[in-house]
């Protein structure tokens, strides 16, 4: 194999990384949690979130109530479960949806509302 | 080595030796939390672990002295805490906690030691920039009465996000019965986490005081 040979080959693999990763949906799921507060209170389901083998991040905003959780790729989190572990924290589940972005996104987005 | 002392030492190292890894009186289920309050006549240390998200049991130690600085008492014990009802709204939470307990105790006004018991309830409101609060608690003995109440009330200076170190203002007023000939006001400058909070005060009688809490 020559160097323009594997000059492509290496373009080829690149491109193809490229574009898998940006063809995977990161899935999140979004709850507005009534009752949380403050920080101190907030950790308990920011800890019992990321101790799930399916978590890949967490992001809670205190100010709009919201925690979300990013599911790992090609795993899944049951949103009873999720519903469940945050009442076990202590605090009560307004609303939940599933959506097609990174919790570092909804960070961002937030904070631009903000 | 008396029976105060161990439980001392037990306590006191039940706070410190675990490793660094909520504002009610326990924490979330399965976590450790430590607190302190620390004053010329009233030095407290007190650790709970939350057995589910409703139930913590603990140990703690308490250093009182009278405003005269005449009486002293020392007691070490073990704590059970309930939370009896929460209510849950989109910007506010309030709470009834069950806090008891029952110690050892001893003074310096009395000989030996005297089984103490501390029933006491708390009641909080709190939202991300208000936050008021009342603890009534017996501190009953054979021939001893210090019952305790205090109220506490606090805002924040502005919002914080979650990651973010909030500063609030807290001024509580305690008083306790036949030690304290008038009530105790502070005013505090309280820094919250998501972790700990530190408060800083000075009392009317100008005396510094420090408070914490740490969840492990």
């Amino acid at each position: 194999m020559n160097n323009l040979s594997i000059f492509r080959l290496g373009r080829i693999v690149a491109i193809s990384l490229v574009l898998s990763t940006s063809a995977a949906q990161a899935t999140t799921l979004v709850a507005t949690v009534n009752g949380m507060v403050c920080a101190l209170c907030a950790q308990g389901i920011e800890k019992k979130l990321r101790a799930l083998n399916s978590t890949q991040d967490v992001y809670v905003n205190l100010g709009q109530k919201v925690v979300a959780a990013q599911i790992k790729d090609g795993q899944k989190m049951d949103e009873t479960a999720f519903r469940a572990l945050i009442k076990d924290a202590g605090y009560d589940v307004a609303a939940l949806q599933s959506v097609e972005k990174t919790a570092a996104q909804i960070k961002t987005e937030m904070k631009t509302k903000k | 080595m008396n029976f105060v002392r161990c439980v001392r030492l037990t306590c006191v190292a039940a706070a410190f030796c675990i490793p660094l890894a909520n504002a009610g009186p326990m924490g979330f289920s399965g976590s450790t939390m430590s607190m302190g309050d620390f004053g010329p006549n009233w030095r407290e240390l007190f650790a709970n672990h939350a057995l589910t998200s409703r139930d913590a049991v603990g140990a703690e130690v308490l250093f009182m002295r009278s405003d005269d600085g005449r009486r002293e008492r020392e007691m070490a014990g073990v704590t059970y805490t309930r939370l009896v009802s929460r209510w849950n709204a989109p910007d506010s939470q309030a709470n009834v906690w069950f806090v008891g307990g029952v110690s050892a105790v001893r003074g310096n006004d009395f000989n030996g030691t005297r089984l103490m018991f501390t029933p006491g309830i708390q009641l909080d409101y709190e939202t991300t920039r208000v936050y008021v609060s009342a603890l009534g608690r017996l501190y009953r003995a054979r021939g001893i009465n210090h019952d305790y109440g205090s109220v506490r009330a606090g805002f924040s200076f502005w919002e914080a996000e979650y990651d973010e170190i909030q500063p609030w203002f807290v001024l509580e007023a305690r008083r306790m019965r036949n030690l304290s000939d008038k009530p105790e006001i502070t005013p505090m400058l309280r820094l919250i986490s998501k972790n700990y909070f530190v408060e800083l005060g000075v009392n009317t009688a100008r005396q510094a005081r420090f408070n914490f809490m740490y969840v492990f």
